[in-house]
């Protein structure tokens, strides 16, 4: 197969999935709005009194046939038509669409640090592995690993801004701001990082091909740099698009933490307020953001990987 | 993936050795004593809490840990931390417990079905758990547990249901390798019925991996589930989760850090155990099939 066609393949596939994940999260969440109780007394809030309740119904056509309602909430979605938020009177996709630079800022970040931090970490463990100190290393990142995101996220607010008070905690208020919630999202990739490059190393400095390198005189920095951290790139780009979707999860809980101004942080309100149209129009960003991420990182898989270079050649 | 694969030795041309035998047991047995000590500490203080993790005195507010009787420290209201955390185990545990045997039960029959299937069905299922997986799954449930409640079932089943297509594509994956196995295909051919081969002879040897998913599930539910109740979308906010116990914590970083370091150390310590089980089974059985060789 030449390298065109993979990458038309791998778009269509993505294509596809991010349709049917739209068309499959949009219908739970109509039948769980209706299966929960009465939707219009949800969409108008805890203390609305009967009138309002019936002006909703009303508004969002609520007192019609099931499918009726559902073939329009389809139609409006197709549309990229969410409603007003129930909370401000707002477009709820602008409202989305506003905060989506500070989410990507957060995630680009944390991508970076775990690169930085695990590309030459993993490539040192993996690359003589046996070595007692790299053995005790392993141990650390093994415990490391037991540590959930956000409570390195905590343990880093205690550190820095409680005890030593270098950094401030709330927000984001210019590029110092930023250090601690890239990094509290960075600790929930980066020893799964370390131990997956570690791997990939070790398997690469295995192979025939570094035996044979080595046979004509390479250097260990020769070697690790020629020949066996390419491997271990590939094998990280792949994980990148994988864990894409556990970053947005994590970064659900550290802006909540953090206070950062992204939408996972407006989700997170949203659902506590019961504000639906939000709700809708973030979960929608969001399956749209993963998708496309996945479908950049199949084509940046497909133009590294030396075996569909040279299949496309 | 093992802890410690070990490369090549000069010229020597080795594939990377998987843990010994021994390596594996020991971070076995360390990590089941560690899930024994849990278990015994649920069943004795967990379920039947002492009454200081719900009543405390109010003269008796933020002690420091070891003082005063204080073990692990008091909270705001001068509540012991240990007894809260004791009584938080029944929560925290209970509902990762039961939201891993909800998803490995799933994923298994989804994907040994999908791995008997051939043709459409096997594609429509491929589908749809590539999917379900490439979407972050704490979104799906933070907005569930909104419409349904908050609470232990509602918490259990949203985690369960939301996590089987990891294990579905693992075991799809394995049982796929399984059923071109010699006697798997001697099986077919002398004319068992398919469900009999899928019961007796691929859900057997999908033990190990079924072990090993079982114990990372069951940490990774923890965590979810710790999550969820930070975020105050988990467990009732009365209930001394974890989660709960952390969330509660973030007023007092500065008067009470270890209101804090408690539950999280919980935490760890139980994800820690799980992992090290986890990464044992997985080394051992590797091992004793010889791929590792």
């Amino acid at each position: 197969m030449t390298r065109g066609l993979a990458i038309r393949d791998a778009l269509l596939r993505r294509g596809l999935e991010l349709l049917v994940l739209l068309v499959s999260i949009s219908t739970l969440l109509f039948f769980l709005l209706r299966l929960s109780g009465d939707p219009a007394a949800v969409l108008a809030g805890d203390e609305a009194d009967p009138e309002t309740v019936a002006l909703i119904s009303a508004r969002y056509g609520l007192d019609e046939p099931l499918l009726t309602q559902y073939l329009r909430y389809i139609g409006a979605i197709v549309t990229l038509d969410f409603g007003d938020s129930l909370r401000s009177q707002t477009d709820a996709l602008a409202l989305v669409m506003e905060r989506l630079g500070s989410t990507l800022l957060l995630a680009v970040l944390a991508l970076v640090i775990t690169a930085v931090i695990s590309l030459p970490l993993g490539a040192w463990l993996g690359f003589r592995p046996d070595a007692t100190t790299r053995k005790w290393v392993n141990g650390l990142v093994f415990v490391l690993q037991g540590i959930p995101g956000y409570i390195a996220g905590l343990l880093l607010i205690q550190l820095f801004v409680v005890e030593l008070r270098w950094l401030t905690s709330i927000g984001n208020a210019g590029p110092s701001s930023w250090i601690l919630p890239a990094l509290t999202l960075a600790s929930f990739l980066v020893p799964k990082m370390v131990r997956v490059v570690a791997a990939n190393t070790a398997e690469a400095m295995a192979e025939d091909y570094i035996r044979t390198a080595r046979a004509t005189g390479a250097s260990d920095g020769e070697l690790l740099m020629n020949h066996a951290l390419p491997n271990a790139v590939l094998g990280a780009t792949a994980l990148i698009g994988t864990q894409f979707a556990f970053l947005m999860s994590g970064s659900l809980i550290t802006e909540v933490i953090f206070a950062w101004p992204g939408f996972g942080a407006l989700l997170v309100s949203s659902v506590e307020r019961l504000d639906f149209p939000v709700v809708q129009a973030a979960v929608f960003v969001i399956a749209v953001l993963v998708s496309l991420v996945n479908a950049a990182t199949d084509v940046a898989f497909s133009l590294i990987d030396p075996r569909l270079r040279a299949a496309g050649s | 993936m093992s802890m410690q694969d070990t490369g090549a030795r000069g010229l020597l041309p080795r594939r990377p050795r998987a843990l010994s035998l021994r390596a594996a047991d020991a971070m076995l047995a360390t990590g089941l004593v560690m899930a024994g000590l849990l278990l015994v500490l649920t069943l004795v203080f967990g379920l039947n809490p002492p009454a200081s993790a719900n009543t405390g005195s109010l003269m008796a507010r933020f002690r420091p840990p070891a003082l005063d009787g204080y073990l692990f420290g008091s909270d705001q209201l001068g509540r012991s931390m240990a007894a809260r955390m004791a009584a938080g185990m029944p929560w925290s545990l209970g509902i990762a417990l039961v939201a891993a045997v909800i998803a490995l039960t799933i994923g298994t029959v989804v994907g040994l079905v999908a791995a008997w299937v051939p043709g459409w069905p096997r594609r429509v299922i491929r589908m749809l758990i590539d999917t379900v997986i490439a979407f972050p799954s704490l979104v799906i449930a933070v907005t569930v547990i909104a419409l349904l409640g908050r609470g232990f079932w509602p918490l259990a089943v949203t985690l369960g249901l939301a996590t089987w297509p990891i294990a579905a594509r693992v075991v799809y994956a394995e049982a796929m390798s399984i059923v071109k196995r010699e006697y798997v295909v001697a099986a077919e051919l002398a004319g068992v019925s398919g469900a009999k081969i899928l019961l007796v002879h691929v859900l057997p040897a999908l033990r190990p991996t079924l072990l090993t998913m079982f114990a990372f599930t069951f940490a990774d539910m923890l965590i979810a589930e710790s999550a969820l109740s930070f975020l105050g979308l988990g467990v009732p906010l009365s209930a001394p989760s974890w989660g709960n116990m952390l969330s509660e914590s973030r007023e007092y970083l500065v008067t009470a850090p270890w209101m804090m370091l408690v539950p999280a150390g919980a935490i760890v310590f139980a994800v820690v155990a799980l992992n090290l089980i986890g990464d044992g089974i997985a080394a051992a059985s590797r091992r004793r099939s010889g791929r590792a060789s």
